[in-house]
């Protein structure tokens, strides 16, 4: 056993945290260990030990009021305001919302998994059945002065369940650490539309984690935006659990100066006949990173597993940075797997082109950036919350 | 002598230490449809991207005005509001932008540049129809993404639309031809003939006669070597079919 790091002011806030919550083990070994740096594989380009300096108090409870930081038109929204969830309207039909004590998180040897689970007191429930009619939106916020806020919640969908959901994070201008759990489970033949978005202000530290468990014949489609932390990352683990389904894993980095985004996918095929097809692009522009880790894994059993994984970069500026790990981890001998990564400027011909019919250079860049980010939105059938989606991509593209 | 609409005078052009136009003198005048006809190699394309603006040459010396704008000071965007268009010969595939979007965004941008009120979307598809009727050009090509897709035909009729849509003062067609068949070809050349006009001027740009079967030019200039070697009529595009480019490249040495 290696002698223990000394610890940062984060570290030693953390430690002090899990402690207070009776977590002793998780104290002793963060203690130990320390945040995960460069060393550790999963966190090989996001460098927590660096990155995060400090981490400020537990958040104290808090009631939030106010619009939502995106507005989508007939969504059935549910307010969870640092980790609780918030009085809420009479749920549509085929919807059950409830909450249950600590995280919903499985265990898992990752950093932030396991301060989730010990910190997090309260979990949203949700329990889907039939089709539901309305996008349910999940609105977390982290409210008041800067706080280091754990949440989390539970989604189960019914066999045959169908529904969309929008979970969006936001919250007062400071500088939060929030760290959120969100456990997906999808029953026999069960579609989800499972959109997740960053909105947080810019000093704020956005930590995300979704486990998905996908049963047969169910059909997942996963949509991870980052537009708003300082430092976001978010990570998804998923398991095909049943034979039959299909996953499209799609998400879409948006980092600007300063800003530091991490999308890191496990997708794991543990029985056979599943389909995935991973699509992860990230934009960077100014002094920024962008950082998108996926790894397929297809266990022994998991045979006739067709998965593509494809990571496109765009790069916006000189000084941006788009790192990309694509991984394939096969046991099974009857698969077809492959994976891609490109990375690249705004093609020089096609913005001739645009401008040569007179739409100006900004102008002629945006089109190609909404153009590029196109196979992602496009899926998202419902209009009101497609066009929402919209807005924070052009919402960001003005922002330059 | 009628007004010139687009003037070049001496225009020399460099890519990296290549010079590619080795002093172009071109008069085209209002209302007129000239032709340059040259063998592969011989700058043509490289004078279109030029004019239209593309960033990879260097102008070493010379002045290019449309319509007494001097063209070289602006960028590609103001060209096509001072009234420039130029015809791709190999139209660029943009994925992820709707044929429609792009042209609502192109005639849009342009009326803006020029304190015009933008186009009602009714206006706008009224117009698209009225355009696509002719060139044989439906709404459903409309709706996918520009030129992805397309076929050699689609992409040159989707050119042509274009021009339809934007009214442009001084038409630019590098190669239109190439990789038509024929009924494509006749097709195209109507489009053309029919924006034909006493404001409107043209230069087409070809290696074939065969284009100027269809569109009839008022003057013929033979390109060799990076510059204008011999104007004349029609007539001199049938004498270059029958001989070939040879006895012109003596002209240019």
């Amino acid at each position: 056993m290696r002698a223990p790091v000394r610890l940062g002011a984060a570290e030693t806030t953390l430690v002090a945290q899990l402690q207070l919550a009776g977590a002793t083990a998780e104290a002793e070994r963060l203690g130990v260990a320390g945040l995960p740096t460069r060393r550790v594989e999963a966190y090989h380009y996001t460098d927590l030990k660096t990155l995060l300096r400090t981490v400020p108090p537990l958040a104290a409870d808090a009631t939030a009021t106010g619009a939502p930081a995106l507005d989508i038109p007939g969504a059935y929204r549910l307010l969870v305001a640092n980790g609780r969830a918030q009085a809420h309207g009479t749920a549509p039909a085929g919807v059950i919302v409830g909450t249950t004590k600590g995280g919903a998180l499985t265990e898992r040897d990752d950093v932030l998994v396991r301060l989730n689970s010990a910190l997090a007191a309260e979990t949203l429930t949700l329990t889907l059945e039939g089709t539901i009619d309305p996008v349910i939106q999940i609105d977390r916020r982290t409210e008041g002065d800067a706080a280091h806020a754990p949440s989390s919640a539970r989604i189960f969908l019914a066999d045959g369940a169908a529904a969309t959901i929008i979970e969006t994070f936001s919250g007062s201008a400071a500088a939060h650490v929030s760290n959120h759990g969100s456990f997906v489970q999808l029953g026999k033949g069960a579609r989800l539309t499972h959109i997740t978005i960053d909105l947080s202000p810019r000093p704020a530290t956005h930590f995300a984690t979704t486990e998905y468990e996908i049963g047969a014949d169910a059909q997942l489609r996963t949509l991870t935006i980052h537009a708003g932390a300082g430092l976001e990352r978010t990570q998804l683990f998923a398991r095909f659990g049943g034979e039959g389904a299909h996953a499209d894993f799609t998400g879409l980095n948006l980092a600007a100066e300063g800003q530091h985004a991490d999308i890191t996918l496990e997708a794991r095929h543990a029985k056979g006949h599943c389909t995935c097809k991973p699509l992860y692009k990230q934009i960077a522009r100014g002094r920024s990173r962008a950082v998108f880790q996926g790894k397929i894994v297809v266990e022994r059993d998991a045979q006739k597993t067709d998965a593509k994984l494809m990571m496109q970069g765009l790069m916006l500026s000189d000084e941006a940075e788009i790192l990309s790990k694509p991984e394939l981890e096969i046991f099974a001998d009857d698969v077809v797997c492959g994976h891609g990564s490109t990375c690249g400027k705004l093609d020089e011909d096609s913005m001739f082109y645009l401008m040569s019919r007179g739409v100006p250079e900004a102008e002629a860049e945006t089109m190609l950036v909404r153009g590029f980010i196109a196979e992602l939105l496009d899926p998202i059938e419902n209009e009101p919350l497609n066009e929402a989606l919209q807005g924070v991509v052009d919402q960001w593209l003005e922002a330059r | 002598m009628t007004t010139p609409m687009l003037e070049i005078r001496d225009l020399h052009v460099r890519i990296a230490e290549r010079e590619i136009l080795k002093g172009v003198n071109l008069v085209v005048p209002k209302g007129e449809v000239h032709a340059i006809m040259g063998r592969n190699g011989s700058g043509k394309s490289t004078l279109s991207y030029v004019l239209a603006g593309k960033d990879d040459y260097e102008v070493t010396s010379g002045q290019v005005l449309l319509d007494g704008v001097d063209l070289l000071e602006l960028e590609p965007s103001e060209r096509a509001t001072a009234g420039l268009f130029l015809a791709f010969q190999y139209p660029i595939e943009i994925p992820g932008v709707a044929t429609m979007t792009f042209l609502k965004a192109a005639m849009n941008a342009q009326r803006k540049a020029r304190g015009e009120a933008e186009l009602t979307t009714p206006d706008f598809m009224r117009a698209v129809k009225e355009a696509g009727t002719a060139l044989h050009v439906d709404t459903d090509m409309l709706k996918r993404a520009l030129n992805v897709g397309f076929s050699g035909g689609e992409k040159k009729r989707a050119e042509i639309l274009q021009m339809a849509l934007l009214k442009p003062k001084m038409c630019i067609l590098d190669e239109t031809d190439s990789g038509l068949d024929i009924d494509a070809l006749k097709l195209v050349s109507e489009g053309v003939n029919a924006l034909r006009g006493p404001e409107r001027s043209m230069l087409v740009i070809t290696h074939y006669q065969r284009l100027l079967n269809h569109i009839v030019p008022d003057v013929v200039h033979v390109f060799s070597d990076g510059r204008v070697v011999e104007s004349g009529g029609k007539e001199l595009a049938l004498q270059l079919e029958a001989k070939g480019y040879a006895e012109f490249d003596e002209a240019a040495a």
